[in-house]
């Protein structure tokens, strides 16, 4: 078995995860990091997109709210071009009745959030969309942010300053020695799931970031850590029907927010506790819910197209709590399970919010150096991650890019912007095992098309690149580059380099496929109108033309087929049982 | 007075006012848009899976009797032999107009066409440009090997993938590529504005020239579907006279060059018949009478628009057509004359969790029911409007999509509901 020593394993590439492992590469220690899919896979590539003023939080949780601000300047800085600087309103709705808005105004000054109360006309000059019926608008400075390019730059970041990344390596069980009161994580056996090798990872100190999978890393140390999963559904809709964040002024609740984002926009949320933070299920009342609740802060939304539906899985950590999981605090929780449960060698990250995941790396990285008796003072702070130097984005950045170069004949998804060149280097610069991964890198697939037609590219892109430059069959360990700096920007991307690929490529059938089943996933819940119309030209094109369940290699799975068919095995027994 | 206006300009809408016209009566199409056949391979599917989708039909013909066993499918409401009889006038009509479809030597079998995958189509006449692909023993030429000719750049087709999975399939193929700019200067080039290209002699001659250079003998060599639009007869010609080999098409994604050669010569041909063809015509509202549609009416720039006829027959197709509508309440509507439907009941049972499940998604299988005279009609067979008529997409009780049999039942629906309207005004006093 492979053997890996490092003083710092981390379990989980989300943001926490990929920001704890820059922090501690940065600090100087020798970092592994693993995550059992791809990164940004879990809840961080599952939100809305915002990037907190704090103005959710500064009425029920000041101490978030305090946290939110601080941090929402730090990353305007350090990650710059993963942020869009739309600003945010909270607005006040002839259904938000009652003190909350002066309670906001009020809060928002004892806690420090920029506050800045705008005439009804000035709102609705800047979103002329915005209900004519609000009786009043507070100003914040929240933004969108991309939350695939942060962690991706942070991943970058990270390894620059020594860390490992290695995405596709499941955690099996941790390693225990001693025993009773005496006992001490000393690494964690993990599995390369696209080769099926296992690994053994020796580490000082194992810091559990695996958010609302927390639970259940935790548990292979027979340690309890019980984790609300708090799902919460979002709404895609096909236009960008507003440049700034619109809040509700009012407690927090279903269906209170839209995020501009990139071309889109994005309705959330709602939230409800579940059982398992890998199986879920989409209501009807879900959708039903948010698209009311649109229509408060922008009338006519519930009209337009929804291009997809998908929930992610708050990882709430409130310790003895029980109740619902709406009102279980946004603050973080870290766990020092030395003296929670005798057990050393380990911390848990749990809780937060994509906003707040630096200060969670640096709240975690100091306990650890406490623990492992070090001074090593944080510098995520005052560190920029690459390609800050792009400013922050906007929303014409890659229109703006293909028009000035020219490269309107090197499109393969025309939804999203994406060159051919963009793909490849896609492939080249960061392990690829999905086109689903693919789509995380440069956003492939999220158009109104939904892959209707990028799919068949990028499997045919793909394969010729396999046939030009060969499978690689080296061990990946080390190998792994994320180049991710400039990896959204088409003017960036004008040639392919050739550097070799850094992973298999894969069977173009098995790739195809498996993308198909990915965005088929999201779809069914928001099927209905022009995107119905859509899905079924999609099906004309995949099953009439193309005959693409009719393709060799029919009983080929990656390590994503189960997962992207998880609930098909449900829905079968339940309708047996009609 | 108008005997008969169709609604809907799609194969369905075009062959069954072909089939009218032919009669003497006088037509009229309208439409908002072209219909399907501009995304589609441009050949016409049959039956290619029945009764599920892992059984593949060797030969519709003789397996649409088993349809039966369906009785509300579209083909079991056909004569015994309406559907072959169709697909002859089909055959014929396409000969007629310059754009032969054929079908296997052995008339009753599928064709087997390579896909823009690679993948084998079951399919039953295809344009002669297609054919040469065939992958069965359909065609005297099977068996020989294929170069798979790509543009580098092009990029809705992609030779490698389509040689690759031909092989796995045990057919022997090899990919090559051609420069784009060989055929066109454009920077941005879809299949369309590919095919109107190589309708210029120089530019087809430059590329007979390099195809001729890569092309080993014995060979047959595939492209993609692009080769000329209105001189397509002549771009072939020179392709096999230069390479001294078979030349095929296989198509490629929308847009779909064979699809809207088929459109084009369908539209010139009706319109030779006297038929107008009007699109960009939605139909708003209409007005029925003692059971009767009186006329509809069309939304135009400028004002609405009535068009009375003495009867009109309904082919706007199904969700994908954009005959049948849906929202998110789970509502599901016909929106031209809002007639009864046969829909699984609520949005929770339209769709089944795998997209290539191979049951297909129920609401696919929904549309409007007709009665054996393809008249919109009620569980009884009783009409819901006396001269109104119904056929292609928008007729339930078929997945057309997964079962292969798209432009089969368009083509055979098509011209069975308009010989019913044949027949019907052949006895009408109202006729002048």
């Amino acid at each position: 078995m492979n053997q890996i020593e490092t003083e710092i394993l981390v379990i989980g590439g989300g943001a926490t995860g990929t920001g704890i492992a820059w922090d501690a590469a940065l600090r100087g220690f020798s970092v592994v990091l693993v995550e059992k899919r791809d990164l940004t896979h879990g809840t961080t590539g599952r939100y809305h997109g915002l990037l907190h003023s704090g103005g959710r939080y500064v009425v029920q949780d000041p101490q978030s709210a305090a946290e939110c601000i601080a941090e929402n300047r730090i990353l305007r800085k350090t990650h710059t071009h993963c942020i869009e600087d739309t600003g945010g309103f909270f607005v006040v709705t002839p259904e938000d009745e009652g003190d909350y808005p002066d309670q906001f105004k009020a809060a928002c000054a004892k806690t420090g959030v920029p506050c800045n109360e705008l005439s009804i006309v000035q709102a609705r000059k800047r979103e002329p969309l915005l209900n004519p019926r609000v009786s009043r608008v507070f100003e914040v400075p929240d933004g969108a942010a991309d939350s695939f390019l942060a962690t991706h730059a942070t991943a970058q970041a990270a390894q620059i300053a020594g860390a490992r990344i290695l995405n596709y390596h499941e955690v099996v069980s941790l390693m225990v020695k001693g025993s009773d009161s005496n006992r001490r994580v000393v690494g964690a056996r993990v599995r390369d799931v696209a080769r099926g090798e296992d690994v053994e990872i020796r580490a000082d100190m194992t810091i559990n970031a695996s958010g609302a999978w927390a639970g259940l890393v935790a548990k292979t140390a027979g340690i309890t850590v019980n984790v609300i999963p708090g799902k919460g559904t979002m709404l895609a809709m096909n236009h960008r029907v507003c440049n700034t964040v619109l809040n509700r002024c009012k407690a927090p609740s279903d269906g209170d927010i839209i995020v501009p984002i990139h071309t889109i926009a994005v309705i959330g949320t709602t939230d409800e506790r579940v059982s398992d933070p890998e199986n879920l299920t989409i209501e009807p009342w879900e959708v039903e819910l948010l698209l009311e609740e649109g229509d408060k802060l922008i009338p006519g939304i519930s009209q337009a197209r929804v291009l997809r539906a998908w929930a992610g899985v708050r990882p709430l950590y409130q310790e003895g709590y029980a109740g619902e999981s709406r009102q279980a605090t946004r603050a973080f929780a870290l766990l020092d399970h030395k003296t929670r449960d005798g057990v050393s060698g380990m911390l848990s990250i749990i809780g937060g919010k994509w906003t707040t995941f630096r200060l969670m790396a640096e709240k975690t990285l100091d306990k650890a150096c406490e623990q492992l008796g070090a001074r090593k003072p944080c510098a995520t702070a005052s560190t920029r991650v690459p390609g800050v130097e792009q400013g922050h984005y906007w929303l014409g950045h890659r229109l703006h890019e293909v028009e000035e170069n020219r490269l309107q004949s090197e499109l393969v998804c025309e939804c999203e912007l994406v060159t051919r060149a963009m793909l490849e280097n896609a492939v080249r610069n960061n392990p690829t095992l999905t086109l689903d991964d693919l789509r995380r890198d440069v956003r492939l697939g999220m158009g109104p098309c939904q892959g209707g037609f990028c799919t068949y590219r990028a499997a045919g892109i793909l394969q010729e690149m396999s046939k030009d430059e060969g499978r690689r069959t080296a061990s990946r360990d080390g190998d792994e580059v994320w180049n991710v700096a400039y990896l959204q920007s088409p003017a960036h991307n004008r040639a392919s380099d050739f550097r070799p690929p850094t992973s298999d490529l894969g069977n173009p059938n098995l790739l195809l496929r498996d993308f198909l089943q990915e965005r088929w996933k999201g779809l069914t819940p928001i099927l209905w109108g022009r995107q119905l119309k859509q899905e079924r030209l999609d099906e004309l094109i995949y099953l009439s033309l193309m005959n693409a369940d009719h393709l060799p290699d029919e009983n080929l799975t990656s390590p994503m087929t189960e997962f992207w068919n998880m609930n098909r095995q449900d829905a079968k027994s339940t309708k047996e049982n009609q | 007075m108008l005997d008969l206006i169709v609604i809907g300009a799609g194969l369905t809408g075009l062959v069954a006012a072909n089939a009218a016209a032919k009669a003497g009566l006088k037509v009229k199409v309208i439409a908002q848009g072209l219909g399907a056949l501009h995304w589609s391979a441009g050949t016409v599917d049959v039956l290619g899976y029945y009764p599920d989708e892992r059984t593949l039909v060797e030969q519709p013909l003789h397996t649409v009797r088993t349809i039966k066993a369906r009785p509300r499918h579209p083909y079991a409401l056909l004569d015994e032999t309406g559907l072959k009889d169709a697909l002859q006038h089909f055959a014929l009509l396409t000969k007629a107009i310059g754009l032969p479809y054929l079908g296997a030597s052995n008339a009753d079998a599928n064709l087997s066409l390579p896909s823009p995958v690679g993948a084998a189509r079951p399919t039953f006449l295809a344009p002669l440009a297609q054919l040469g692909g065939d992958l069965g023993s359909g065609i005297p030429s099977h068996g020989a090997p294929m170069l798979i000719v790509g543009l580098r750049g092009m990029r809705d087709f992609f030779p490698e993938l389509i040689a690759e999975n031909l092989n796995k399939q045990g057919h022997r193929a090899r990919a090559a590529f051609l420069p784009l700019d060989l055929i066109t200067d454009r920077r941005d080039s879809n299949t369309v504005q590919l095919a109107n290209g190589l309708d210029d002699p120089a530019r087809r001659s430059k590329l007979a020239a390099e195809l001729k250079k890569l092309v080993q003998p014995g060979e047959r060599v595939g492209l993609p579907a692009i080769l000329g639009m209105t001189e397509h007869a002549a771009v072939m010609k020179e392709l096999q006279a230069a390479t001294g080999a078979a030349v095929f098409e296989i198509p490629t994604l929308p847009p779909s060059v064979p699809g809207i050669r088929l459109n084009t010569a369908l539209r010139r041909c009706i319109q030779e018949l006297g038929v107008r063809v009007e699109v960009n015509m939605r139909v708003a509202g209409f007005h029925a009478e003692n059971g009767r549609i009186a006329w509809v009416e069309t939304e135009t720039s400028a004002r609405p628009l009535k068009h009375r006829a003495a009867k009109f027959l309904l082919a706007t197709g199904g969700l994908l057509g954009g005959g049948i509508n849906t929202d998110h309440t789970g509502r599901v509507w016909e929106v031209v004359f809002n007639l009864p439907l046969a829909m699984p009941a609520q949005r929770g049972e339209w769709f089944r969790p795998g997209f290539l499940d191979p049951a297909g998604h129920p609401i696919f299988s929904g549309g409007v029911p007709v009665n054996r005279q393809f008249q919109p009609a009620d569980a009884n067979g009783s009409p819901a409007y006396a001269n109104l008529w119904a056929a292609g997409g928008v007729l339930a009780h078929a997945d057309s999509i997964r079962e292969r049999s798209l432009e089969g039942i368009a083509i055979a629906t098509g011209i069975a509901a308009a010989q019913h309207v044949i027949h019907a005004s052949n006895g009408d006093d109202s006729r002048p």
